[in-house]
């Protein structure tokens, strides 16, 4: 593993590690959480730009609107943050609270967790169902863009030699609004076998955006369109719901592996979606709006 | 290529290769308590605190430690003054072939730094990435709720001596 990787570099500004970045020395690449076994078992890397111990990547913080999180914050203190709350807070508690375990936690980053994307990833789901946007930078210049256009391109091939993912944005929500996220693992650290997360924004009763997110059943994290159209617009019954459930099966790829076959994670994944979107509608309608 | 940390409060600068694990540069530094278990981040025998946070050596690279401060067990305490996880996982019976032990009590560590006072719920979520095969994980979770007991009576007790 890293057979010729030669050095480290430990930037304290962004600025730096850009520059590190885009020198043109070898091949280089950036390391975050330092967690996914691809980057270990490159053999053609020759340095490592150390991005885990700039303090302006390592935040969560709150405006009117919008969470604002640092790409290098630790999943843990996702999980455990007090200010995250909110439909958009508790999605990505309940998310990232859901990776790995406490030791792994304390090490993946909220930016590594997107960048280097994985079947069994876990926030990105939730970045989608949010509508969440990831802040670029390559020093000093920075882009705003759509976390759909960095999963659907993969982010080694979006992001320029000397840019990284610097910020992620979030809705936060609120009332009318109603979130959740269900996993389906062998153990409660395992990687999931389906990886889900749901939005409901609701308007004079009936729902206006939909979002139906999924992973691990699919090969890289994907939206249910046809699932999510046919909502919205429309007051949620009982048999929407299930109706919605069973398209969102029939639009997606499964992936099958060791864990479990085809025909098991189809028969799971429409009663999850079913209980993810009841659970979502109940959130969306509670007083006061989702805690 | 050099590594310069603190280790259970020492500072060492230590030469390692490019590519080396933390685990194995511990324990090729004499820090034996970290052990190798899976090798993959799954297992947690070889957990140490980083900057106070317990995470997995077998998969951190050595070359992003620079200028942290690491503890392991050695830190902790030893046979003449164990610390009171230690005692706890001892006197609960908490260990059995004890590979598993190390790793544990860093994690157990790491909770009770940052809340004296947890609940059974809190020490099963901290200790959540530590497996166990033979002792099995009841034991462990009273051990540290009583440690958690010690811990604050002791603090409470010198708090008087004031
Ligand atoms: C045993 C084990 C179990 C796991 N279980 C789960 C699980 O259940 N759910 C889950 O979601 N994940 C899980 N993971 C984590 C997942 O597999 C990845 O390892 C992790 O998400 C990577 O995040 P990181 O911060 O460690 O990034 P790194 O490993 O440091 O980097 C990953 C990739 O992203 C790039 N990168 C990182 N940060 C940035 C940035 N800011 N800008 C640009 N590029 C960047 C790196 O160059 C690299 O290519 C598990 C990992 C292990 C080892």
């Amino acid at each position: 593993m890293l057979k010729k990787l030669t050095r480290f570099y430990h930037p304290k500004t962004i600025e730096e590690a850009c520059q590190f970045l885009g020198n043109g020395e070898g091949k280089t690449a950036v390391i975050a959480g330092g967690t996914s076994a691809a980057l270990r078992a490159d053999s053609s890397l020759e340095a490592l730009v150390d991005i885990s111990h700039i303090s302006e990547l390592d935040y969560i913080n709150k405006d009117a609107a919008f969470y604002h999180i640092g790409a290098c914050t630790r999943v843990q203190d996702i999980y455990k943050s007090p200010d995250l709350k909110g439909p958009a807070g508790k999605l990505l508690q309940t998310a990232a609270g859901k990776i790995g375990s406490t030791l792994l936690r304390n090490a993946i980053t909220a930016g590594g967790n997107l960048a280097g994307l994985f079947p069994w990833s876990d926030l990105p789901v939730a970045y989608m169902a949010l509508d969440a946007e990831v802040v670029c930078r390559r020093g000093r210049p920075k882009r705003t863009v759509p976390v759909m256009s960095l999963i659907e391109t993969r982010a080694p091939q979006f992001l320029a030699a000397n840019e990284i993912i610097a910020e992620i944005i979030v809705p936060a929500y609120g009332p009318g609004t109603g979130t959740a996220f269900a996993k389906l693992a062998k153990t409660a650290n395992d990687y999931a076998m389906i990886s889900l997360a749901v939005r409901l924004t609701l308007k004079e009763g009936a729902v206006n955006q939909a979002r139906i997110a999924v992973n691990a059943i699919t090969a890289q994290p994907v939206r249910c369109l046809e699932a999510e159209k046919l909502l919205e617009g429309k007051v949620l019954t009982e048999e929407l719901i299930a109706e919605a459930a069973d398209k969102a099966t029939d639009s997606i790829n499964i992936r099958k592996d060791i864990r479990a076959s085809e025909e098991y994670r189809r028969e799971v994944f429409a009663v999850m979606v079913r209980r993810a979107l009841t659970e979502a509608f109940e959130n969306a309608n509670r007083k006061g709006g989702q805690q | 290529m050099k590594l310069n940390t603190r280790i259970n409060g020492r500072d060492l600068c230590l030469e390692i290769k490019p590519n080396a694990t933390l685990l194995e540069t511990l324990r090729q530094a004499g820090f034996k308590s970290v052990k190798y278990g899976c090798g993959e981040g799954m297992c947690g025998a070889c957990a140490v605190l980083i900057d106070g946070k317990p995470r997995t050596s077998c998969i951190t690279l050595a070359g992003t430690v620079e200028g942290t401060e690491i503890i392991t067990v050695e830190g902790m305490g030893n046979p003449d003054k164990p610390h009171a996880l230690q005692q706890a996982f001892v006197d609960a019976g908490a260990t059995q072939c004890g590979y598993c032990n190390p790793g544990s009590l860093i994690a157990a560590k790491a909770l009770l730094d940052s809340n004296p006072n947890p609940t059974a719920e809190d020490v099963k979520d901290a200790l959540d990435g530590n497996l166990c095969r033979c002792s099995g994980y009841v034991k462990r979770v009273e051990a540290v709720l009583s440690a958690a007991g010690s811990v604050t009576k002791q603090k409470k007790s010198t708090r008087g001596k004031k």
